[in-house]
Parts: structure tokens; C-alpha cells; sequence
């Protein structure tokens, strides 16, 4: 079989087995749903409760799919799916096969990409039917999601591949580092109700930009140029996030094999 | 015929310890060798050589008559793996995992169906056919373990002590699925602490001790060598007394928990035994041939000086 067409048929044998562990992982699969969608909907009353605030809901859908949706899914997930490599054993063995490096993270990413278009369409799906509005273009959205995702599954490759040794690792380190990044990346409140010195902290928070991006498109309409900033810096945090990612992947392949 | 593996004289150090000491082996295609020693010994480290999963220092190794370090992603190709820890995917179906695997060797789909219809078959494993592997029980979850090893029929079976985390009737399973890849021509590397997996497996046998082959040969060969014919088992009130009663003889002796073991230089009666060891307040003594077990004690503890004539006498 040639080179490029096996690479290919491995990257899909990885991406489909991922889905379908996470298929019959009906337990998990029902908290990836719940989480963004209950969020969605308490916000949704809340903003439905005051009128003042009713702008704001289309820039609390935009970052709960970014903030809080998506990390959880692609950076967790793929945490997740590297500690339980490692907890299974099958990592070694995947390492006896001619498995190559770059199909198995390509594989991931395909993977967590389905998984976060579906939780994009049942998040707006939510979001409209409660009132929310997509103001701006989707082939821009679009971008700012495929970089996100990219940033995310790299971001995971290198927690999961330095750090995550074990499953339950994983829950505690998200809950300990993801959470106080969700809050000073403007997911949940947006940065002007936050004192002055906690402003300028959350602006090296790689979040906050993805989040000012995405609802600079969905919530306040915005095109490429008027978010230039945040897009240069999400081009450049997801080109780092994936040296990173592929640079632990291989540190962890050389400290597999010599074990 | 080139072997299907060949290893000589090859060096690994892990920083400062010498794991492996210009270590030989030959297993011959269609040939099932067991590499047994203690813990430590470097048996994983010569494995996970032959898995490309570790490079070697120095010293030579040939895959199927091709050097192993020019080898490189073809090598994943002609060796399959099967270690006791059951390294599969839990909540797939056994054919799933078959599956998964025959796609990372880049089985085409029709040959992807053939070898797993065959396999599951072969295996019997289709009466799970619809069962998650996490809920088979240790001894099924191995037999796919060892099915998944031999998914893309590699040249070279390895198999890392196989039964050692499955119970009795796994392991009788286990061992005529080996004898039945013996007898169709599979070459296997075995490691096993367990003795007897070896004898009725193994067609060689090669005893490891501090990163080298000590001896090796077929089992009859290494019990030729022996410095014994027969191995008196001995209960005594005063196990002092017999082993140096048993030294004073010439005797090689071994001692486990309340039973000492004597090599007898030949095959004598209990009659001479207990005479031989009169004074020494015996309370039983049994003969039994030599095994496996006493040609592993002796090799693998032997000095230098014995190895060689035991190599000489087996290269005779």
C-alpha cells in the first residue's frame, strides 16, 4: 500500500475508533451534551430575566461554545484520550505497528472535529430556539472554530503527553486550571465587569482572544479586519499549541518505547 | 534458509548498566525458542530490539535475513507482539479491535474481512462476537490479545509470558492455539517463567543470566549437559548435615524451603542414596529425572568456567 494512502487509512481507523469508544461511552456522552447545553439554557433565562441584558445573550452563546464547550471537549477530550492510552497499555502496542506518529494525531484531530461540529449545531440550535442571534459570517466563524479546535487538541496533546497520567488526573487538572481561565477569558462575564488588574492578567490568557474573536463574528457581526489582532494572535497561539502538542507526542512515544 | 530472527553479539547500556552483554540468538524459521531467565536478566530488552521499539549499541541483528537497523517501519510489519498485559480496547467488540489493528497494517478491505472472520473462527472467539472486550473475562481477552498479535500474519511471532496473567484452563487454551501456530510454521520468540510452558512448547530453549545466553540448545541437549542424570529430592531433620555430606560427595546440591535437591552424577538407587547419606537423620527421599527446572538452577547460577563447557559440549 503506498505511503500517503496508508497514512490516510490510519488516520480514519484512529479517528473512527475514537468516535465510536466515545459512542459507547454513553455516560460520557450524555455529560458532553448536558454541559453546554443546561449552560446554555440557564443562561438564556437569566438574560430572558433581564431586559437590560438581552444583547448580551448572543455573545453568551458565542462563549459558551468557545470558552466552555469546546475546551472541555477538545482539550479534555483529547487529555483523555492520551491517559487512557496509557492506562489501557495499548500505546506500546500502537507503537509496535507501523502506525505513523502523524496519522494517530491527525486522527485525533478529525475526531474531536466532528465531535465539535455536533456540539456546535446542538449548541445554536439551543441558542436560537431561546433567542440568540448568529450576526456575522460563517466562513469566518467557521475559521475562528478550526483554529479553536486545532488549539485545543494541540494545548491537549501537550498536557495530556507531559502531564496526565491517569483518568482521574485529568477531571482534577481541568477543574483546577481550565475553570479560572473560563472565567478570566470572558466566557462567562465579560472583561469590562472585572477590576482593572484582573483585566490585565486575562489579556495573556490565549482564551479570552479566541473568545473576543468568535463573538466579535457571531454576536457583533465583525469582519477579518476589524479582528485582526485576535485573529493573528489565535493563528499564532494554535501554531504554537501544535509545536507543542507534536513535540510531547514524540517525547512521549521516545519515553514509551524505552520502557 | 536465512533464520527468521539472528542475533549476535549485541550491546545495550542504559546509562551506565549493561543490559545486554553480546547477546546471541538463532531462532530458526518455523521454530519456537523459549528465552527464559530471572527477572532482570534482559529479556524485555532484547524483545522490545526485536520490536524496533529499542535500538541496540552495537553487535548485529538480521530480521528475515535483513538487518534489523535498516529495517525501520517494515520490521512493525514481519514481527507481531502478544504481551501478558492485554493492551485492546475495551469498550470495541473483539472484531472492532481486530479490525483497528488490520487498518493500521494496511490490510486491504477484503483481506481486513477474510483475516478477521478467520481469526474470530480460529480463535473461537464468535460466540463473543457482540460481547465489549472490557467484559470478557482474562483468559478470552488474551486469546484476542494473541489474535490481534498475528492480524497482518507476521514472519515472527514474539510472546512476552503470554499466560502468566490468565487462569489454568485459559492457559491450556492458550498453549494448543501455540502448538497449533507451531505445527503450522509460525516462528515464535517465547519468554515464560513458568518451566513447563517451555518444555511443551519449545522446540529450543535459550537460559539468560546478566544480559547473555548462558546455554542453549533443545531440552534433551541442556539436560545432556547437566553435570547429573537424576535429581534425589531429600527431607532431613538436619539439612546442614546433608548438604555437606552431599558436597563432600561432589554432589551438586540446591535448597527450597524444607527440601534439598541433589544432582546425582548418576542414576543411583534410594538403597545407595540413603547410604551415601547415612548419618544425616533422612526422613524421605524421592529420584526423579532431570528437568528443565534443574538445567535452568544450574546454568543460570553457573560459573564461567561450566558455561563454556556446556556450550562446547552442545556446539558438539
Amino acid at each position: 500500500m503506498h505511503s500517503s494512502h496508508l497514512l490516510w487509512v490510519q488516520t480514519l481507523a484512529v479517528a473512527q475508533r475514537l468516535l465510536l469508544e466515545q459512542w459507547r461511552q454513553k455516560r460520557g456522552l450524555i455529560f458532553w451534551a448536558v454541559f453546554p447545553s443546561a449552560m446554555m439554557l440557564l443562561f438564556g433565562l437569566v438574560y430572558a430575566h433581564n431586559a437590560s441584558m438581552r444583547a448580551g445573550l448572543d455573545a453568551a452563546a458565542a462563549g459558551i461554545l468557545v470558552g466552555a464547550a469546546l475546551f472541555f471537549s477538545c482539550l479534555g477530550g483529547t487529555v483523555a484520550v492520551i491517559a487512557a492510552e496509557r492506562e489501557r497499555g495499548t500505546l506500546p502496542r500502537l507503537l509496535t505497528t507501523p502506525l505513523h506518529p502523524a496519522a494517530y494525531f491527525l486522527g485525533v484531530v478529525i475526531a474531536q472535529m466532528l465531535l465539535a461540529l455536533m456540539q456546535v449545531v446542538m449548541l445554536y440550535s439551543i441558542a436560537l430556539l431561546i433567542g440568540a442571534k448568529y450576526q456575522g459570517s460563517l466562513l469566518l466563524g467557521g475559521l475562528i472554530l478550526l483554529l479553536s479546535v486545532f488549539s485545543y487538541v494541540g494545548m491537549g496533546f501537550f498536557l495530556g503527553a507531559r502531564f496526565a497520567r491517569r483518568s482521574e488526573e485529568v477531571v482534577v487538572a481541568l477543574s483546577a486550571i481550565g475553570v479560572p481561565l473560563l472565567v478570566l477569558g470572558g466566557t462567562f462575564f465579560p472583561l469590562e465587569i472585572m477590576p482593572q488588574g484582573m483585566q490585565a492578567v486575562a489579556q495573556i490568557n490565549p482564551m479570552l482572544h479566541m473568545n473576543q474573536a468568535f463573538k466579535g463574528v457571531a454576536a457583533y457581526g465583525m469582519g477579518f479586519h476589524e479582528l485582526r489582532f485576535e485573529l493573528s494572535f489565535l493563528v499564532v497561539f494554535c501554531c504554537v499549541s501544535l509545536a507543542l502538542g507534536i513535540q510531547s507526542y514524540g517525547h512521549l512515544l521516545g519515553r514509551d518505547k524505552s520502557q | 534458509m536465512t533464520a527468521a530472527l539472528q542475533i549476535d553479539s549485541v550491546h545495550k547500556w542504559f546509562g551506565s548498566h549493561h543490559v545486554l552483554d553480546g547477546f546471541s540468538l538463532r531462532v530458526d524459521r518455523g521454530e519456537v525458542v523459549g528465552l527464559l531467565g530471572p527477572n532482570g536478566c534482559g529479556k524485555s530488552t532484547v524483545l522490545n530490539i526485536v520490536c524496533k521499539l529499542l535500538p541496540y549499541d552495537s553487535g548485529q541483528a538480521h530480521l528475515m535475513g535483513e538487518p534489523l537497523s535498516e529495517l525501520g517501519y517494515r520490521a512493525r510489519g514481519l514481527v507481531g507482539l502478544c504481551t501478558q498485559h492485554c493492551a485492546l480496547y475495551t469498550d470495541l467488540l473483539p472484531a472492532e479491535n481486530l479490525n483497528f489493528f488490520a487498518r493500521l497494517y494496511g490490510l486491504s478491505e477484503k483481506e481486513r474481512k477474510q483475516r478477521v472472520a478467520e481469526l474470530m473462527s480460529s480463535f473461537e472467539l464468535q460466540r463473543f462476537a457482540s460481547t465489549q472486550v472490557g467484559q470478557l473475562s482474562g483468559g478470552w481477552q488474551q486469546r484476542l490479545h494473541l489474535a490481534v498479535s498475528l492480524i497482518h500474519r507476521p514472519k515472527l511471532l514474539v510472546l512476552d509470558e503470554p499466560t502468566s496473567a490468565v487462569d489454568l484452563e485459559a492457559r491450556m487454551g492458550l498453549w494448543s492455539i501455540i502448538e497449533g501456530l507451531r505445527d503450522s510454521g509460525t516462528s515464535i520468540l517465547l519468554t515464560t517463567h513458568h518451566l513447563a510452558e517451555a518444555e511443551r512448547l519449545c522446540s529450543r530453549v535459550a537460559l539468560m543470566h546478566s544480559g547473555k545466553v548462558v546455554a542453549e540448545g533443545s531440552i534433551p541437549e541442556l539436560l545432556f549437559c547437566l553435570p547429573g542424570k537424576a535429581v534425589a529430592k531429600v527431607q532431613s531433620q538436619d539439612n546442614e548435615a546433608v548438604i555437606q555430606r552431599a558436597a563432600g560427595l561432589g554432589w551438586r546440591v540446591r535448597q527450597s524451603a524444607d527440601q534439598i535437591s541433589l544432582l546425582l552424577p548418576q542414576v543411583l538407587s534410594l538403597r545407595e542414596i540413603v547410604d551415601a547419606l547415612d548419618g544425616t537423620e533422612v526422613r524421605s527421599v524421592s529420584v526423579q529425572p532431570v528437568t528443565l527446572e534443574d538445567a535452568y538452577f544450574e546454568f543460570v547460577d553457573a560459573p564461567d568456567g561450566l558455561i563454556k563447557i556446556v556450550n562446547k559440549r552442545i556446539n558438539q
